[in-house]
């Protein structure tokens, strides 16, 4: 293969912070069972590419914990697989895709690789895209920097030569200029700029609100089907969860559910992570509930985003509206009383 | 580090009580429990109680369960000492050597032990359905200072005529071995779980081996060998969820067990996980006409349709009006539109066609099989009970 990848962790979403607060936006919690940044390692892999530098900031550690080796991606390899190339100093968190500061630091990474072309992508964009076709149709075109969009939206992942990119990393701060997308933006000459068109699955993640309804967005089955392709499989870090069990009782209606979950209360409208437990008579309607979520017996909540390990006491009632929903953060006790 | 002890996991068994869905895999491969495979209790077992060499002693259809176990790494075996190894009979000099006999069969790989030369071999059997930490059996073989230590568990009296019974003294050890008696004197059954210290154990294969008239197994033959001899044996009593799956009943029973909180299975125990190999699927997606009770779901399910007391499998699509009543679906089975199934295993990746309706009101459950279908066809599609 050609074509290496370049996954930009990196990139800061100001609307995201309530769930960022201890990770990078690229390890958020998504599809009950995923992480932002599977979606970008599964279309790389799927798409044939077997060199892979992910490019973080900080807090990274739940990113690194996610990733490891890069087993779960068939990426831990012995020539080229998965790299982890973190800003040496404060050289994190910017706004656009494809900073030019943070690639330069690792500026001998590029040197080294093989790949005569680059795909820099973030993880911020949930699609089923093939960067393979993208370069084909790249290389056809003869373009500097390849686009892909979908109608007027950006996908904000660009195909790009190593050489050319090797070039910038010596300009970039002359030309004025801070990212690759930042470049593609301002249409600098005198490159040349081509567009991917993308048709298929879209969801852009940038701020509480469309993580929301993209979420609930999956519970429609044609949607999910669009998503969930069997032939390009969505890769995540497998956990040795059973299967999820429905105690007497339950309920549920139009929910995805990852598993190893215990169900005994109803569940409508939303996405029950891994290993979470709905007690008896508790209602969850219109929320999404991470990883190993409890929620208590009579609870009562609509509209609520309940981060990892979130424990909700007996009897809580809490109501979010689809325009502001309720974020609980990461290990969150919640009792009756905190709100009255 | 010397190895203690080394499990040897005997997974060779044909498993022909239970019809089709043994024909291209060995028994320990038959999946269970809407994701785990068989095998997975005894090696979850192994990796819980921290033995970290695993012999798998196979024979028949050995290609499933070779490719499912792999270098071992779900059970966290893939290690550089140690770990597991596939043992298939093989040709040496003087010809190929089928395995004959449970005993016969780690006769003939006393090369391997040989070469991890263990204080201790526990023999397992890759078709029984329990969590069992063998690390306190093997405390317990360790202070009655044994020379084989079985483990045992109280089956019901009218039963006792299926197994192999123990009959012991107060201190629990074992005065006599009797193999399906008529008339027991005693109803704890050997559970196939056996602790031998190596090098007497070593000194009865080889014994064995050269008796012309011996069948060659565990329960017919060493056991009672060493007590004729009279080596200290003693039965550990086990007591917690055990089943040994033979049948179609009872691998039915087996799942149905993981369906009520009273049964002792349970797999949501964080303490004591079974692991298996997890396959990379979406989430279970429940639509608007799905409606799910008591029963057990694995990803990549989509359910469309009724599901009560039953247990599905992976990526299993449910159709809108499909009631499945205490079933067991395997994965990647479409169940179609209208379909009414109660009392029935649906073997892996079957098209259950529209409007079939098979509800069982026998006292047997029914394998459903491609026969089965097209009598249904054939009887002008009407509903169809599979005991008729």
């Amino acid at each position: 293969m050609r074509l290496m990848a370049i996954v930009d962790a990196s990139v800061r979403m100001p609307g995201l912070e309530e769930l960022t607060m201890y990770r990078t936006a690229a390890s958020i919690p998504f599809g009950g069972r995923y992480r932002l940044i599977d979606f970008t390692l599964s279309n790389v892999v799927n798409s044939g590419i077997n060199s892979v530098g992910i490019f973080p900031t900080n807090p990274f550690v739940s990113l690194l914990d996610h990733v490891g080796m890069g087993k779960s991606w068939d990426l831990d390899r012995r020539k080229d697989g998965l790299f982890l190339l973190p800003p040496t100093h404060k050289n994190g968190g910017h706004l656009t895709v494809g900073a030019f500061a943070p690639l330069e630091e690792h500026r001998s990474f590029f040197l080294k690789s093989r790949q005569e072309h680059i795909v820099i992508t973030n993880s911020f964009t949930v699609s089923q895209i093939k960067y393979h076709k993208m370069l084909d149709a790249h290389i056809k075109s003869g373009a500097d920097i390849t686009e892909a969009v979908s109608g007027d939206r950006s996908l904000k992942s660009y195909i790009i030569s190593r050489k050319l990119l090797l070039e910038l990393l010596d300009v970039y701060k002359e030309k004025r200029i801070i990212s690759v997308e930042d470049l593609v933006n301002l249409k600098k000459k005198p490159y040349t700029y081509g567009r991917f068109e993308y048709e298929g699955y879209l969801a852009v993640i940038d701020s509480v609100q469309s993580y929301f309804n993209e979420s609930l967005a999956l519970l429609d089955v044609s949607r999910w089907n669009d998503l969930f392709l069997h032939e390009c499989p969505i890769y995540t870090k497998v956990k040795d969860e059973p299967p999820t069990r429905y105690l007497k009782g339950s309920l549920v209606k139009r929910a995805l559910l990852a598993n190893g979950g215990t169900i005994e209360g109803t569940v409508t409208e939303s996405i029950i992570g891994r290993a979470v437990e709905i007690r008896k008579n508790a209602k969850v309607d219109h929320c999404i509930i991470m990883q190993k979520c409890v929620i208590g017996e009579g609870c009562d909540l609509s509209y609520v985003i309940a981060d990892k390990d979130v424990h909700i006491e007996p009897g809580v009632i809490l109501h979010g509206t689809k325009e502001n929903p309720v974020v609980l953060r990461k290990g969150e006790r919640v009792l009756k009383e905190d709100v009255g | 580090m010397k190895t203690e002890i080394v499990a040897m996991l005997l997974a060779g068994g044909q498993g022909s009580r239970l019809k089709s869905l043994t024909y291209n895999i060995a028994k320990p491969a038959i999946p269970f429990g809407g994701k785990y495979r068989i095998i997975d209790f005894p090696l979850s077992n192994c990796m819980n109680s921290e033995i970290r060499t695993v012999g798998v002693l196979t024979q028949y259809q050995p290609h499933v369960l070779h490719n499912y176990i792999g270098l071992g790494t779900p059970w966290d075996l893939d290690r550089r000492n140690g770990g597991v190894t596939m043992l298939t009979p093989y040709a040496a000099m003087g010809g190929i050597k089928w395995y004959d006999g449970t005993a016969n069969a780690i006769y003939q790989n006393i090369n391997y032990l040989m070469e991890h030369d263990p204080e201790y071999v526990i023999i397992l059997s890759g078709d029984h359905i329990y969590k069992m930490d063998y690390g306190m059996m093997l405390q317990f073989h360790k202070e009655q200072q044994a020379d084989a230590t079985i483990s045992v568990i109280e089956v019901p009296w009218e039963e006792t005529n299926r197994f192999g019974i123990m009959n012991t003294n107060e201190n629990m050890q074992i005065t006599e071995f009797v193999e399906k008696p008529k008339d027991a004197k005693s109803n704890l059954a050997s559970m196939g779980v056996y602790i031998f210290q190596w090098q007497k154990l070593k000194d009865y294969l080889i014994m064995d081996n050269e008796n012309e008239d011996s069948s060659h197994d565990f329960g017919h033959d060493i056991i009672p060998l060493m007590l004729g001899k009279g080596e200290k044996l003693v039965a550990y009593p086990y007591k917690g969820y055990w089943k040994d799956v033979g049948t179609v009943d009872s691998l039915w029973e087996a799942n149905m067990d993981l369906l009520d909180p009273e049964s002792g299975l349970n797999l949501h125990d964080p303490a004591w996980r079974i692991f298996s190999s997890n396959p990379q699927l979406p989430p279970q997606v429940i639509t608007e006409t799905g409606f799910i009770q008591e029963s057990f779901i694995n990803e990549g399910c989509v359910i469309e349709g009724e599901v009560m007391k039953s247990v599905v499998f992976q990526d299993v699509h449910i159709k809108e009006g499909a009631a499945v009543r205490e079933s067991v679906v395997m994965s990647s089975v479409v169940i179609g539109n209208g379909v009414k199934l109660s009392r029935v295993i649906v073997p892996p990746s079957f098209n259950v066609p529209d409007n079939f309706e098979l509800e069982n009101s026998g006292s047997e459950i029914v394998l459903l099989t491609d026969e089965i279908i097209e009598k249904w066809k054939g009887s002008g599609e009407h509903a169809f009970d599979g005991n008729r």
